[in-house]
C-alpha cells in the first residue's frame, strides 16, 4: 500500500504578536486526500496556525511547508496552491458574491471558471443573491459564500476555518460535500472548528490544540461518540 | 391614591437615565484610548490653541479700539457668528446627524437610547476641523474687537454662542434625517439640497446673501457683548442659554423619530442589486474595480464627495472667486475626501481582508491599485469643485491655469502619500456602512484633518503667489520637488505595505 503523501507539513510553529504568543509550537502533517480536523477552545491557535498556512500571517520561527512550498519565502506559490476560508467574515462588504468569485478567477487565471461557479452558489443555495452586495448578509450566508470561494478553483489544498459556524443543516450537508470532492480528487483538506460532532464526521483525522500548542494527534473515530466527547473534554482542561 | 409613577416622571427618568449614560459612555471610550499619553498631549494642545486664540488677540497692538482693524472685527463680528451656525447644520447634515458615542455596531447589544447618541453626537461636534478652525476664528475676533477691558463678559457670550449653534445644527441635522429615512424622503432632502444651494447662489449673485445674514440678527448679540456686565450682556446671555437649552432638548424628539426609522440609502445599498459585468482585463483591473465598489457603493462616502465637491464650488461660484484664489480649493476638497475612507484606506475591504489576502496577487499590485483608486476618487472630486468655481472667473491666463492644474496635481499627491502612510502605520477596524461612520476615532481624525488641512493649504497659497507671476515654467519647476517628495513618501508606504509582517498587522487589525 502507498503512504499518502505530505502536503502540509509544519514544525515547530510560533506566531506572536507583539507580547502575546498565539501559536506556540505546533507541528502538524496533513495529507493528501485526507481531511483533517484542527480541534480546540477559542483562542486555542487554530485560526492562526490556518492564518500561516494561507500566506496571510508569516510564522515568526518554525517551518511550514504548504504543497512543498514555504509559507515564508514562497508565499505567492502557497497562496496558488491554497483554497481559504477565513474565520471571520471573509468577504469584501459592497462587492456581491459574483464579483468576489470574478476577482479570484481573474487572479488566479481561471478559465471556463463560470459553470463550477454557478453550480457551487446553487449548491450552497446564494444562487438567489449573486449580484447582491454581501454586506447585507447574513452570518451564515457570509459562511457559505466562504466555501465556495475556497472551493472554487478546485485547491490542492482546502483551508476552512470555522465553516460550520451559525450554518444551517443544508449548508453544513454542502460543506461536507466539498470537502469529500477535495478529498476525491487528491486534495488536503484542513477544517479548524470547535464542534467536534460535524469534525469528526467530515474529517478521518484529529489534531486538538491547547493554549496555542498541540496537546494530541489522533484518528476521527477515536473521537467519535460519548467515548470521544469525554476524551476531547480531558483535552481541553 | 395612585402610587405608580407619573408619564412625566418617567420621561425625566429617561432623560437622568440617557445623561448619565453619556457619561459612561465617555469614561469607556477615553479608557480605551490606545495611546492615553499622545490623548492627553493632544488635549492639552487643543485646550491650549483655544484660550490662546480667546485671549492671545486682546493683548495685541490695536486691539479693542474703535477704529482700524478692531472696529473691523466688531462689524464683521455678526456674520461670523451666523456663519458659524450655518457651518454647524451643514457639518451635522453631511454626517448623518453627526458622530457616534458609540459606533452602532457596537452599540446594538447596549441599551443606548437615541437621546444619548443624541447628546453624545454634541459632545463629539467639536472633533472636527472645520468647527475648531471656525470656533477659533470667532474667539480670536471677538478677543481682537473687544480688547483687553471686557474680554471675559464678550468671549462668553461668544462661547455659549457656540455651543448653542452647535445644538440648533444638531436639532437641524436630526430632523433632516428623520425626514430622509420617510418613504420619498431621499427625494425631498436631496430637492431641498440643490433649491438652498441655488437659492444662496442667486442672493449672491444679486447681493443679498449679506442681507440675509443680518436678518438672522446676530448684530443684537454682539451689541451685547461689547460693553461688560450691564443689563444687556446679561440678556443678551440669557437668550444664548435660552437657545442653547432649547437646542439641546429638542433635537432628542427628531432623534428619536429617525432612530425609529430604517436608514433608506443604507437599506437600498445593501439590498440593490449589481449585474454581473465582464470579467477585467488584468489582475490591476480587476483589483481597481473591486475597490471602486467599496467606496461609491458606500454611503458616506457619496453623501461626504457630493458634500466636498459641490459644496466649495458652489460658495466659491457665490464668492467669485479669481483664478491664484482657486489655489486654495483642491487642496480643502482632496484632504475632505481622504478623511471619508483614505486615512484608514485598508478598512475597504473590511472583514474580507483576511480572504482578499490570501489570494495570489503581487502585494505591490494591490497597493497601487487602492493608491489609483484614492487618487481617481480625490481628482474627480477637486476637478468637480474646479469647474464650478472657474465658470465665473472668466478665461485664466497661462500661468493662472498652470498654477492651478500644478497645485491639483500635488495636493493630491500629498494627501494620497500622507493616507497611504497612516493607513499603513495606523489601522483600525471599522463598517463604514452607516453615514455617520468615519475611518478612524474622533480624536485621530482630528490630527490627520489638522495635518491635511496645513499642508495642502500652505501649498495652495505657495501656487496662489505663483498664479500672478507671468512665467508658466515657474509653477512647474516648483512643482517638481513637491512631486517628487510624495512620490517618495508614496514609495515607502508601499514598500512597508510589501513587508509580509506589516500586511499582517494590518490586515488582521481591519479585519476586527
Amino acid at each position: 500500500m502507498i503512504s499518502p503523501r505530505a502536503v502540509v507539513d509544519v514544525r515547530s510553529l510560533h506566531v506572536r504578536f507583539g507580547e502575546v504568543e498565539a501559536v506556540a509550537g505546533v507541528d502538524l502533517t496533513a495529507y493528501a486526500g485526507q481531511a483533517t480536523a484542527l480541534l480546540g477552545r477559542n483562542g486555542a491557535g487554530k485560526s492562526t496556525t490556518m492564518r500561516v498556512l494561507a500566506g496571510v500571517v508569516p510564522p515568526t520561527a518554525g517551518s511550514a511547508m504548504v504543497a512543498g512550498f514555504d509559507v515564508r519565502t514562497r508565499t505567492l506559490e502557497v497562496k496558488r496552491a491554497v483554497g481559504y476560508c477565513p474565520d471571520v467574515g471573509g468577504l469584501v462588504p459592497r462587492a456581491t458574491p459574483w464579483e468576489h468569485l470574478q476577482l479570484s478567477a481573474r487572479l488566479r487565471r481561471l478559465s471556463s471558471w463560470e459553470d463550477r461557479a454557478r453550480d457551487l452558489l446553487e449548491r450552497f443555495e446564494l444562487g438567489d443573491v449573486a449580484h447582491r452586495v454581501t454586506t447585507g448578509f447574513s452570518h451564515g450566508m457570509g459562511r457559505r459564500l466562504s466555501v465556495c470561494l475556497a472551493a472554487l478553483h478546485e485547491p490542492q489544498v482546502l483551508l476552512l476555518d470555522e465553516p460550520f459556524d451559525g450554518v444551517d443543516p443544508i449548508g453544513v450537508e454542502a460543506t461536507f460535500d466539498v470537502i469529500n470532492d477535495a478529498r476525491s480528487r487528491g486534495a488536503c483538506v484542513l477544517v479548524s472548528t470547535h464542534l467536534r460532532e460535524l469534525a469528526v464526521e467530515a474529517c478521518s483525522s484529529v489534531l486538538v490544540l491547547r493554549g496555542g500548542a498541540q496537546v494530541a494527534a489522533t484518528t476521527a473515530g477515536e473521537m467519535a461518540g460519548e467515548e470521544g466527547a469525554r476524551a476531547y473534554r480531558s483535552l481541553l482542561d | 391614591m395612585p402610587t405608580a409613577a407619573s408619564s412625566t416622571e418617567q420621561q425625566l427618568q429617561e432623560v437622568r437615565r440617557s445623561v448619565r449614560d453619556v457619561g459612561h459612555l465617555i469614561a469607556f471610550r477615553t479608557h480605551t484610548v490606545r495611546r492615553p499619553r499622545s490623548f492627553a498631549t493632544i488635549t492639552a494642545v487643543f485646550v491650549g490653541l483655544t484660550v490662546a486664540a480667546a485671549g492671545v488677540p486682546a493683548f495685541v497692538d490695536g486691539a479693542g479700539v474703535p477704529r482700524g482693524y478692531a472696529l473691523d472685527a466688531v462689524v464683521v463680528l455678526p456674520s461670523a457668528l451666523a456663519g458659524f451656525l450655518l457651518l454647524a447644520i451643514a457639518s451635522a447634515i453631511a454626517s448623518g446627524g453627526g458622530r457616534e458615542l458609540l459606533h452602532r455596531e457596537h452599540a446594538v447589544v447596549f441599551p443606548v437610547s437615541p437621546t444619548t447618541d443624541h447628546l453624545g453626537a454634541l459632545l463629539l461636534a467639536p472633533l472636527n476641523v472645520a468647527w475648531l478652525l471656525q470656533a477659533w476664528i470667532l474667539l480670536g475676533l471677538t478677543s481682537y474687537g473687544v480688547g483687553r477691558a471686557h474680554l471675559l463678559t464678550a468671549e462668553i457670550g461668544a462661547v455659549i454662542w457656540i455651543a448653542a449653534a452647535t445644538a440648533v445644527g444638531q436639532v437641524v441635522a436630526w430632523t433632516v434625517e428623520a425626514v430622509r429615512r420617510t418613504t420619498h424622503g431621499i427625494a425631498i432632502v436631496r430637492g431641498l439640497g440643490l433649491a438652498l444651494a441655488a437659492g444662496a447662489v442667486v442672493l449672491q449673485l444679486s447681493n443679498h446673501f449679506g442681507d440675509l445674514l443680518d436678518s438672522l440678527q446676530t448684530s443684537w448679540l454682539v451689541v451685547g457683548y461689547v460693553d461688560g456686565i450691564t443689563w444687556r450682556w446679561a440678556a443678551t446671555i440669557a437668550v444664548e442659554i435660552g437657545v442653547l437649552v432649547v437646542g439641546v432638548v429638542l433635537g432628542a424628539v427628531p432623534a428619536h423619530l429617525a432612530a425609529r426609522r430604517a436608514p433608506r440609502d443604507e437599506v437600498g445599498v445593501e439590498t440593490g442589486h449589481h449585474p454581473a459585468r465582464r470579467l477585467p482585463r488584468s489582475p490591476f483591473a480587476a483589483l481597481v474595480r473591486t475597490d471602486r465598489g467599496s467606496v461609491w457603493r458606500a454611503v458616506p462616502m457619496r453623501r461626504g464627495v457630493a458634500v466636498l465637491a459641490f459644496g466649495p464650488g458652489v460658495v466659491a461660484l457665490a464668492g467669485d472667486l479669481d483664478w491664484p484664489q482657486m489655489t486654495i480649493l483642491p487642496g480643502l476638497v482632496a484632504s475632505g475626501g481622504a478623511l471619508l475612507f483614505g486615512v484608514n484606506a485598508w478598512c475597504l475591504d473590511a472583514r474580507g481582508g483576511l480572504w482578499r489576502e490570501s489570494l495570489p496577487v503581487n502585494a505591490a499590485t494591490v497597493f497601487a491599485a487602492r493608491a489609483w483608486v484614492l487618487t481617481e476618487f480625490l481628482l474627480a472630486a477637486s476637478l468637480v469643485t474646479m469647474v464650478l468655481a472657474g465658470l465665473r472667473a472668466g478665461l485664466p491666463s497661462a500661468a493662472e491655469l498652470t498654477a492651478l492644474l500644478c497645485t491639483w496635481l500635488v495636493v493630491v499627491l500629498q494627501v494620497v502619500a500622507s493616507a497611504m502612510h497612516w493607513s499603513q502605520r495606523r489601522p483600525f477596524s471599522v463598517d463604514l456602512r452607516s453615514a455617520r461612520a468615519t475611518p478612524a476615532p474622533p480624536l485621530v481624525m482630528v490630527g490627520y484633518s489638522t495635518k491635511l488641512a496645513v499642508t495642502t493649504t500652505v501649498t495652495g497659497l505657495v501656487f496662489s503667489g505663483l498664479a500672478r507671476v507671468p512665467f508658466v515654467e515657474v509653477s512647474i519647476l516648483v512643482a517638481a520637488p513637491f512631486v517628487v517628495w510624495s512620490l517618495i513618501r508614496l514609495l515607502h508606504a508601499r514598500d512597508s505595505w510589501t513587508d509580509p509582517v506589516q500586511r499582517a498587522r494590518v490586515v488582521t487589525t481591519v479585519a476586527g
